[in-house]
C-alpha cells in the first residue's frame, strides 16, 4: 500500500512557501533550542536563498514546545521557513520502516513540489550534533553536484549491528562501493535522485515502496555520485520495533526486494571501491567488558532442534550440518566463521526471491541464526578497542566479498547449483 | 408330472440363455470401455506427467506457497497427483460408459447419485486442501515465533496448532461429505475439546517463564534495548 505522499491539509502549507532551494525533513523529536540550532547551522550554507524544514507535528515534544505542534501556518526564521508536517502518523498501524518510509516519500513530494535542489532527511536526535550534520550533508549536494550524502557515524562496537553483520557488507559487496550506513537514516538527496523516487509513472520509478533501503542501490545502479560524511555518534530515537525478528522482517524484506528488482546492476559489479569521504572518521572510546551471550547461543541452540526443517527448505545441507556442529560448541568456543554466516544471508536472500515459503515467516526464522552471528561477534570483541572493531568488520566484507561467486551460482540456477 | 417338469427346465434354462447371450454385448463393451479407458487413462497420465515435469510443477507450485500439497501427494510429487487423479478420472468415466452399454436404467440412476454427490466431494476437497494450508501456516507462525520467544515447547504448540486445524478442517469434510454427521458432530466436540484442554495444560504448566517475558516486555515498551543488553541492532 503506498501512502498518500503529501496529506492534503498541508498542501495549502506548502503552497503559501511557494518554492525553496533545500528542504530539511525532520523527523526526530526535537525541542525549540535544537530547532533554532538548525535554523543557525542552515544560515551557513552559501549559495541558498530559500530553505523550507518540515517538521513532524508528532516529533514535537509539547511539554516543551506546546504552540508548535499545533501551529496551521508555517513560521519564518530568516530565510528558512519552519512548516509543521505530519511526516510520521503514529496513529496509522504502520510497522516503523512502513512509516519512515511514507516520511520519506513526503519529504521528497514536498521537495518536488517546491522544486527543490536538494532535500535532507534528519531522524536523528536534534539534541546532538545532528543541527550541524544538516549542513554537512546539504553542502555536498549544492557545491559538488553530489546526488546521495550518506553518513558514517562514529560506530560502537554493539550499536547498529544489523548494519554491520548484514546491510553494509551486503551492499558493498553487491554495488562494488564501500558505504558504511547505506541506509542513514540522516541523508542527504539530490534533486535527480528525488524525482527518481517520486515519478508519476510507477512503472518508470527505480525504487520500489521502501525509499530508505532503495536510494543507495539506486543511486549506485544509476552511476549517480555518491559521498560520506564522517558525523559523530549518533542518538537513536526510541523506536518500537515489537521485538528483534519483527525488526529483521521489516528491514531485511526491502533490501531483498531491491536485491531482486537490481540482480542484472549487482550480477555486472565485482570488486569494491571505498566512497568519497568528507571529514576524518570520528573514533569513540569502548568500554571493555565482559557480555553475556549465553541467552542468544541458547535461543540458537534451541532454534537449531526445533526450526531445522524450516532451515532444511532453504539451507544446502552442508550448512545445516556446519550449524548442528556449531550448536554442539561450549559457549567459550561459540564461533560462526563469517563464511558460514555470509552463505546464510545469501541462502536467505535467496529463498525470498523464491518464495521457498512466507516471506514473514522466512525472515522471522532467520532470528536465531542471526543472534548466533551477534554472540560469536561479541565473543570476539569482548576486549577489543576501535582499531579492532574496524579490522573485524573488515574481514566480514571481505567474506561477503568473496561469497559472492556462491551467490550468482545460486540466483542464476537455484536448481542445479545446491551444494 | 416329469415331462412337465422337464419342459419347465428347459424353458428357464432357455430364458437364462436368452437374458446371458442379450447380456454379452453389453458385458463385452464393459470390458471393452475399461480397457479402452484404462489405455487412454495411461496415456493421458503420461502426457499430463511429462507436460508437468518439464514445466518443473513441483517446485512452481511450492514457489506459489502450496508445498503442502507434496504432502499429500504420491512419492512427495504433485505431478504424479495430478497425473494420477486424470488417469482415475477417465477410468471412472470408462466404468460409467461401460455400464451404460450393459443397463441404460442403471446408468441414468448411478449417473444421477453420482452427480449430486459430486458437489460435496468438490467442497470437501477444497475444505481439506485450504485447512491443510492454514494449518501448515499456522503452525509455521507459533513455531517461529515461540521460539523466538526461547519458549522450550514451541514445537508442541505448533502440532497442537496444526491438528486443531487439522481435526476442524476434517470434520468439516466429513459434514460436507454426510459421513455420519452427528458421530462426527461428537467425535469433532471431544477431539477439538481434548486438544484445546492438552495446550492448555502443556501451556500452563511451563508458562511462567513465557509471562516473566511477557511483562518484562512491556515494561520495556518502547524502547528496543529490550532486544538484548548492550546490543543495539539498528
Amino acid at each position: 500500500m503506498q501512502a498518500e505522499p503529501i496529506p492534503q491539509q498541508v498542501e495549502q502549507k506548502i503552497e503559501l512557501v511557494e518554492s525553496a532551494d533545500l528542504v530539511v525533513g525532520v523527523l526526530a523529536e526535537f525541542n525549540p533550542e535544537s530547532l533554532a540550532t538548525l535554523c543557525e547551522a542552515l544560515r551557513t550554507l552559501s549559495g541558498v536563498a530559500r530553505i523550507a524544514v518540515l517538521r513532524d507535528d508528532h516529533s514535537a515534544n509539547p511539554a516543551l514546545d506546546p504552540a508548535r505542534s499545533n501551529s496551521e501556518t508555517y513560521e519564518e526564521c530568516g530565510s528558512t521557513f519552519l512548516v509543521p508536517w505530519p511526516l510520521l502518523r503514529p496513529e496509522t498501524p504502520d510497522t516503523p520502516m512502513l512509516s519512515m518510509s511514507a516520511a520519506y516519500q513526503s519529504v521528497f513530494a514536498a521537495s518536488e513540489k517546491l522544486g527543490a535542489r536538494a532535500c535532507c532527511v534528519i531522524a536523528s536526535r536534534l539534541e546532538t550534533q545532528a543541527p550541524d550534520w544538516v549542513r554537512q550533508l546539504a553542502q555536498p549536494l549544492l557545491e559538488d553536484d553530489i546526488d546521495l550524502v550518506v553518513p558514517r557515524y562514529a560506530r560502537h562496537k554493539f550499536e547498529g549491528l544489523l548494519n554491520s553483520s548484514i546491510i553494509a557488507p551486503l551492499i558493498r559487496c553487491l554495488y562494488g562501493r564501500r558505504i558504511h550506513n547505506p541506509l542513514g537514516p540522516d541523508l542527504g538527496v539530490s534533486r535527480r535522485l528525488f524525482q527518481k523516487m517520486v515519478g508519476n509513472d510507477r512503472s518508470a520509478r527505480i525504487v520500489g515502496e521502501h525509499p530508505i533501503a532503495s536510494l543507495a542501490p539506486a543511486a549506485l545502479c544509476e552511476n549517480l555520485q555518491v559521498c560520506e560524511v564522517c558525523v559523530g555518534a549518533r542518538i537513536y530515537p526510541p523506536t518500537d520495533w515489537m521485538n528483534i525478528s519483527s525488526l529483521l522482517s521489516q528491514i531485511l524484506s526491502p533490501i531483498f526486494l531491491d536485491m531482486e528488482r537490481n540482480a542484472a546492476c549487482w550480477q555486472r559489479m565485482r570488486a569494491s571501491l571505498p566512497v568519497p569521504a568528507i571529514g576524518d572518521p570520528v573514533r569513540v572510546t569502548e568500554d571493555a567488558g565482559t557480555v553475556d551471550i549465553s541467552r542468544m547461543v541458547e535461543s540458537f541452540r534451541l532454534a537449531n532442534r526445533d526450526l531445522e526443517e524450516i532451515w532444511g527448505l532453504v539451507l544446502p545441507p552442508s550448512t545445516l550440518v556446519e550449524l548442528r556442529k556449531l550448536s554442539r560448541l561450549s559457549l567459550e568456543q561459540f564461533h560462526m566463521p563469517d563464511e558460514l554466516w555470509v552463505r546464510i544471508v545469501f541462502d536467505f536472500a535467496l529463498a525470498h526471491r523464491l518464495r521457498t515459503m512466507n516471506r514473514d515467516h522466512l525472515l522471522k526464522s532467520m532470528t536465531p541464526l542471526y543472534l548466533a552471528w551477534v554472540a560469536s561477534y561479541a565473543h570476539d570483541l569482548e576486549a577489543a578497542g576501535a582499531s579492532a572493531l574496524e579490522q573485524r568488520l573488515e574481514r566480514l566484507s571481505l567474506a561477503y566479498e568473496s561469497g559472492k561467486p556462491y551467490l550468482v551460482s545460486r540466483w542464476r540456477w537455484p536448481d542445479r547449483f545446491n551444494p | 408330472m416329469w415331462s412337465q417338469v422337464k419342459q419347465e427346465l428347459a424353458q428357464s434354462t432357455a430364458r437364462f440363455l436368452a437374458r446371458f447371450i442379450g447380456l454379452l454385448p453389453g458385458i463385452a463393451a464393459l470390458i471393452l470401455a475399461l480397457l479402452a479407458s484404462i489405455i487412454l487413462a495411461w496415456i493421458l497420465a503420461t502426457i499430463v506427467r511429462r507436460l508437468l515435469a518439464s514445466m518443473h510443477f513441483d517446485q512452481r507450485l511450492a514457489r506459489w506457497g502450496f508445498p503442502s500439497l507434496a504432502e499429500w501427494s504420491p512419492l512427495q510429487s504433485p505431478t504424479l497427483l495430478v497425473a494420477q487423479a486424470i488417469a482415475s478420472l477417465v477410468i471412472v468415466a470408462g466404468i460409467l460408459i461401460g455400464v451404460a452399454a450393459v443397463a441404460p436404467e442403471w446408468t441414468s440412476l448411478l449417473v444421477q447419485s453420482v452427480f449430486a454427490y459430486i458437489p460435496n466431494v468438490v467442497g470437501a476437497v477444497l475444505v481439506l486442501i485450504f485447512g491443510s494450508i492454514v494449518a501448515r501456516f499456522l503452525s509455521r507462525s507459533v513455531l517461529i515465533g515461540a521460539v523466538n520467544l526461547n519458549l522450550r515447547y514451541a514445537r508442541l504448540l505448533s502440532i497442537g496448532v496444526r491438528w486443531l486445524v487439522v481435526v476442524l478442517a476434517v470434520a468439516m469434510a466429513l459434514e460436507h461429505l454426510r459421513i455420519a454427521p452427528g458421530i462426527v458432530d461428537l467425535a469433532f466436540g471431544i477431539l477439538f475439546g481434548g486438544i484445546v484442554f492438552a495446550l492448555a495444560l502443556a501451556v500452563g504448566l511451563g508458562s511462567k517463564d513465557l509471562v516473566t517475558k511477557s511483562l518484562e516486555r512491556d515494561a520495556q515498551k518502547g524502547s528496543d534495548e529490550h532486544i538484548g543488553e548492550p546490543f543495539r541492532h539498528v
